[in-house]
């Protein structure tokens, strides 16, 4: 299949790995992944407030982009571009007068028709491939993990990719590549978001609780589908005060590449503590 | 008159011709000129050749050399600042150089005095307009350097020297030449976006005269891309740069040595006095004087100011009687006439071709024996086309070069000549190009030595004022390495110049003299020099202009 | 010269003056006919360095639209003027010291990363450059995008005279473009090569033989140089 894909600033560059790894298992999947030949950065979610709409044109006007490119829906994979583009896309198409302000004022671009659906990689995988048929090679059997949703793949509800209260869509993609998934209360936590710019300590609080909850029940890796997340978790340990072990975080892709029997490079040198010595350890790489 | 995708409807029956010729000239040549049939030409057709443009100098230390009427008109006239007009016991600026001129040739002597050790705070640099402003941001085609394999630095002298007809000073061509490979990789390592291959393989085309490939290019805004890049170095480094104050006169100290200059600022009319141990002429070229009233390619400012100035301290000039004519300026629409059409579209390929479609001249002559050759299809021949205004021109084949390097090639190499036409509904990629002869360059100047040195101690010259680097005719890509190879060996030698060199007590004195000397060669007059700018006011406006506040 | 026919005069709006000028001028050309006489505003009269830039309005539209005033032919109704200078903060940096890294230009230029890409810039920019992709690359650290989107930019200010973030698109272009030609685009091997052979003397004795040649020689010498097709 072909579809369109959005890839978001960070994916380009400190969340390489994330996107790598989707590409090599879309390869193998059949899923042929087009980035969209011109796009913006979607400009986050903290930009969208519904009456401004000067900020709702970032990820407007990517939808456009892909019209131009003649489909109707686009993939993401970062939590905050998907929420971000289907926030955007639900105001205009529930708000007719909001979509015509816009596509007005995009003077220069085609209109805006309100056609084309967003859909988060974790999403395409289970509708279109199904979780049970992927072709696992490499079963993780043997690693424990907790999947992370976080805030953005969720909330609001209108853009949830799941059950908001009580999702199952990773648990069940990790459980299908061979996985011991383990459930833990902080998996719908927010990570802090920015406040890890002004307000450290603040995230440090969470990164604790939510990894040291993960450790208490036994898990050993954290596995999630944001670069913002997998930055809190992953490198603000070095901040946390609490005493806390080293706990690897990991995108979705990474697992699946391993488990799909995927030769790419994995990108665990963008990681703050290296997944390679678990992983080895519990014969998942070899 | 209806105009047809930017021509008027009567043009399309010769474009129509150019097209039917088109296939067979793919493949065509046309042979060079002898020597023996360049002199030919030149003398009957070149505009230089008529004895009528050009007069002696009637005094100073160039008596006799044949100049253009318009350049001598300047140097026989009253300097704008006697001394009584201003007081110089108060210095506004104090600097070891003083750089008159923002181009090119100014920016990379700055940059080089920086490098040969002056601190940025004793550099100053004084234009008319902003920095940048110049001649040098205008360049399209490319920058000549011989570092390919097949292409050697004495080959490159070869072509420079025979291009100049034997009249270049052959110090200036050999530092030209041999300095060219280092200027480059200066560039490289300033991030100069030359076009490139994936290797890193420097992209180079052929020029008028010359018998290699070596003209390096960043499209067709190759002197844009190297002006802005050393603009950029200059303003990190915060070289201090004072925009829109031209040098009216330069000061000497009583020893006869440069020793600074009046500035005039434009826009509160104010005057400044700047000390220096030595001063850089970077003025650039006199395109606006508009020598026997050709159109121009040149930049707003460009009025000769340093000529003046330089002879106004006695300075000696030379090879002034030569005016390059850039063989294809725009002939039409009207409103970019005289505007330049780069070479670079010759080095790819398109042919200039008459009225009725045919190729009459080699495309890369030297560009005064081109020059010459248009000028003769349009006017001795009556072979060019009439535009409504009633400006000649002949065809200028753009569309070829797609066809022999591919669809696109025009787009990705000539960008700027694409818009440039494009904005006025022509589409170079489909419709040849009406051209004609423009006035491009100052050939002559100031004269230099190796080291920049002018004949007076202290004043140095890079760039298009000085001469004796080109002889009587300047090759394509030899201009922006001129002001690069000797505006960054006026920064040195000044700088060390500066190191050794006490400046005594600051004098007009010179104007003085030089009133003396006019009136004594008879020279009566209500003009004044330098220019500064030209004037293009409305005739009606000026009938009416009052001087009242 | 044959006599002209008078050319046919239209009303244009010089700063909010009133003028006739004859219809065909560049509005560089107009306003010059109407009496001004250009300090800043008129540079290289061709198109190449900016200092034109002009901002109008055509009679009875609100749109506000820009131009190059010695590239643009002036309209019945153009009500205009040109933007003498644009304040803006370069950054200072020695390029010898910088890395081609994503987040080279953003931590030199923190503020492209408020574009909301609303593309005001891209609307203004007279030489029809998408300069909001530009910006959008750069933030994302796209170097070689970046510089070659901004290739043709002239600097003329207008877009950062009107972009709601505070950016200076064109410094930020400048800066993506010395990053490309010196880090990411590869350096010439025949060019270093060059410069080794001729500071090893390679062409030393040949040049001298060249600066003393009189005028025969050098005539034949250039008579018979081969050219390369």
């Amino acid at each position: 299949m072909k579809i369109p894909y959005y890839p978001g600033c960070t994916l380009k560059s400190t969340a390489k790995n994330f996107e790598n790894t989707t590409l090599a298992v879309s390869q193998a999947l059949d899923i042929e992944l087009i980035e969209l030949p011109r796009w913006n950065c979607c400009g986050t979610v903290y930009s969208l407030s519904s009456d401004d709409l000067m900020h709702q044109l970032a990820p407007i006007r990517n939808l456009i982009r892909v019209q131009d490119m003649g489909y109707d829906n686009v993939t993401t994979l970062c939590s905050m571009c998907y929420n971000t583009l289907e926030q955007a896309n639900q105001l205009v198409k529930s708000d007719p007068e909001k979509l015509e302000k816009m596509n007005s004022f995009m003077d220069r671009e085609e209109d805006y028709a309100g056609g084309v659906d967003v859909i988060h990689y974790l999403t395409l995988l289970r509708d279109t491939i199904g979780f049970e048929t992927l072709p696992v090679k490499n079963s993780l059997d043997g690693l424990t993990v907790v999947p992370y949703y976080g805030c953005l793949l969720l909330r609001p509800e209108e853009v949830s990719i799941d059950n908001p209260e009580a999702p199952t869509i990773m648990t069940d993609l990790l459980t299908a590549l061979g996985a011991t998934v383990i459930d833990h209360p902080y998996k719908l936590e927010c990570c802090g978001s920015y406040h890890t710019v002004d307000y450290k300590d603040v995230v440090c609080e969470k990164t604790f609780s939510i990894l040291s909850s993960a450790q208490e029940r036994g898990a050993e890796a954290v596995v999630l589908s944001c670069p913002l997340c997998e930055f809190n978790l992953d490198f603000r340990q070095k901040d946390v005060e609490q005493e806390l072990v080293p706990m690897p975080i990991l995108y979705f892709s990474q697992l699946l590449a391993i488990a799909l029997g995927i030769n790419c490079d994995l990108g665990f040198d963008q990681h703050y503590v290296n997944p390679e010595p678990l992983l080895k350890k519990k014969g998942v790489l070899r | 008159m209806e105009i047809i995708r930017g021509y008027p409807d009567y043009m399309r029956e010769s474009i129509e011709n150019v097209e039917k010729t088109r296939p067979d000239r793919l493949k065509a040549t046309f042979k060079a000129m002898t020597l023996e049939e360049r002199e030919e030409i030149l003398n009957q057709y070149h505009p230089d050749y008529k004895p009528e443009a050009k007069r002696e100098l009637a005094f100073g230390p160039s008596k006799g050399q044949k100049v253009p009427h318009e350049v001598a008109d300047l140097i026989e006239a009253h300097p704008l600042v006697t001394p009584d007009m201003v007081d110089l016991s108060q210095i506004d600026f104090d600097a070891d150089i003083l750089i008159i001129g923002g181009g090119g040739a100014g920016t990379v002597a700055a940059l080089w005095a920086h490098y040969s050790g002056i601190p940025v705070e004793n550099i100053l640099i004084v234009t008319k307009l902003r920095h940048g402003d110049s001649n040098s941001m205008m360049a399209q085609g490319g920058i000549q350097a011989a570092d390919r394999v097949e292409d050697s630095p004495p080959r490159h002298y070869l072509d420079a020297i025979g291009g100049g007809h034997f009249t270049n000073k052959p110090e200036l061509v050999k530092a030209l030449t041999i300095d060219a490979p280092k200027i480059i990789k200066w560039h490289e390592e300033l991030g100069v976006m030359y076009d490139k291959d994936e290797q890193g393989t420097m992209m180079e085309l052929a020029g008028g005269g010359t018998s290699r490939k070596r003209m390096h290019s960043a499209r067709d805004y190759t002197g844009m891309e190297i002006m802005r890049t050393i603009r950029d170095e200059a303003r990190n480094l915060e070289i201090p740069v004072i925009e829109f104050s031209p040098a009216v006169e330069l000061l000497l100290d009583d020893e006869g040595k440069a020793a600074g200059a009046v500035l005039y600022n434009m826009e509160t009319e104010q005057y400044y006095i700047v000390r220096a141990k030595a001063a850089i002429l970077a003025t650039g070229g006199f395109g606006r004087l508009h020598i026997q009233e050709f159109a121009t390619t040149n930049h707003y400012g460009a009025t000769a100011d340093g000529l003046v100035m330089a002879y106004h301290v006695g300075a000696n000039l030379i090879d002034l009687d030569s005016v390059q004519y850039h063989p294809t300026g725009a002939a039409y629409p009207e409103q970019i006439v005289g505007l330049l059409v780069t070479e670079k579209v010759r080095g790819l390929g398109a042919q200039p071709v008459n009225k009725e479609g045919e190729l009459f001249v080699y495309p890369l002559e030297p560009r005064d024996v081109e020059a010459a050759n248009l000028i003769r299809e349009c006017y001795g021949r009556n072979n060019g086309i009439t535009t409504p205004t009633g400006m000649r021109g002949v065809w200028l084949d753009a569309p070829m070069i797609d066809e022999l390097h591919g669809e696109g090639t025009i787009r990705k190499n000539l960008a700027a000549m694409v818009r440039m036409f494009e904005r006025f509904g022509i589409d170079m990629t489909q419709d040849p190009l009406l051209v004609f002869p423009t006035l491009h360059y100052q050939n002559g100047g100031v004269e230099i030595n190796e080291q920049t040195e002018t004949s007076i101690p202290g004043l140095f010259a890079g760039g298009e004022v000085e001469g004796g680097v080109h002889g009587k005719n300047r090759l394509m890509g030899n201009s922006l390495l001129d002001y690069n190879v000797f505006g960054r060996r006026s920064g040195i030698h000044a700088a060390e110049y500066v190191k050794k060199v006490t400046i005594g007590k600051l004098s007009l004195d010179h104007v003085v003299k030089y009133e003396k000397t006019m009136k004594n060669a008879g020279i009566k007059t209500d003009r004044k020099a330098p220019m500064v700018l030209p004037d293009y006011r409305g005739k009606q406006v000026l009938s009416r202009a009052l001087n009242i506040f | 010269m044959a006599e002209e026919p008078l050319p046919k005069m239209i009303k244009v709006y010089i700063m909010g003056k009133e003028y006739e000028v004859p219809e065909g001028l560049t509005i560089m050309k107009a306003m010059e006919y109407a009496g001004y006489r250009f300090i800043r505003g008129s540079g290289c009269r061709a198109g190449f360095c900016g200092a034109c830039g002009t901002i109008f309005r055509k009679k009875g539209e609100y749109k506000f639209q820009t131009a190059l005033a010695c590239q643009t032919t002036v309209e019945e109704g153009m009500y205009l003027t040109e933007l003498p200078f644009v304040p803006a903060n370069k950054a200072l940096y020695d390029i010898d010291e910088l890395t081609p890294s994503p987040q080279t230009i953003v931590a030199l230029y923190p503020e492209i990363a408020r574009c909301v890409s609303c593309n005001t810039c891209t609307k203004m920019c007279p030489q029809d450059l998408e300069v909001m992709d530009f910006i959008q690359a750069a933030l994302r650290g796209d170097i070689q995008q970046a510089a070659e989107l901004s290739f043709d930019c002239l600097q003329c200010g207008l877009c950062a005279a009107r972009c709601p973030a505070d950016i200076v698109h064109y410094h930020v272009g400048q800066l993506a473009r010395r990053l490309h030609g010196k880090y990411i685009s590869p350096r010439s091997p025949h060019l270093k090569k060059r410069n080794e052979e001729i500071e090893a003397g390679t062409f030393t004795e040949e040049m001298e033989t060249l600066t003393q040649m009189n005028l025969e020689e050098l005539k034949k010498s250039y008579s018979e140089r081969d050219t390369e097709k």
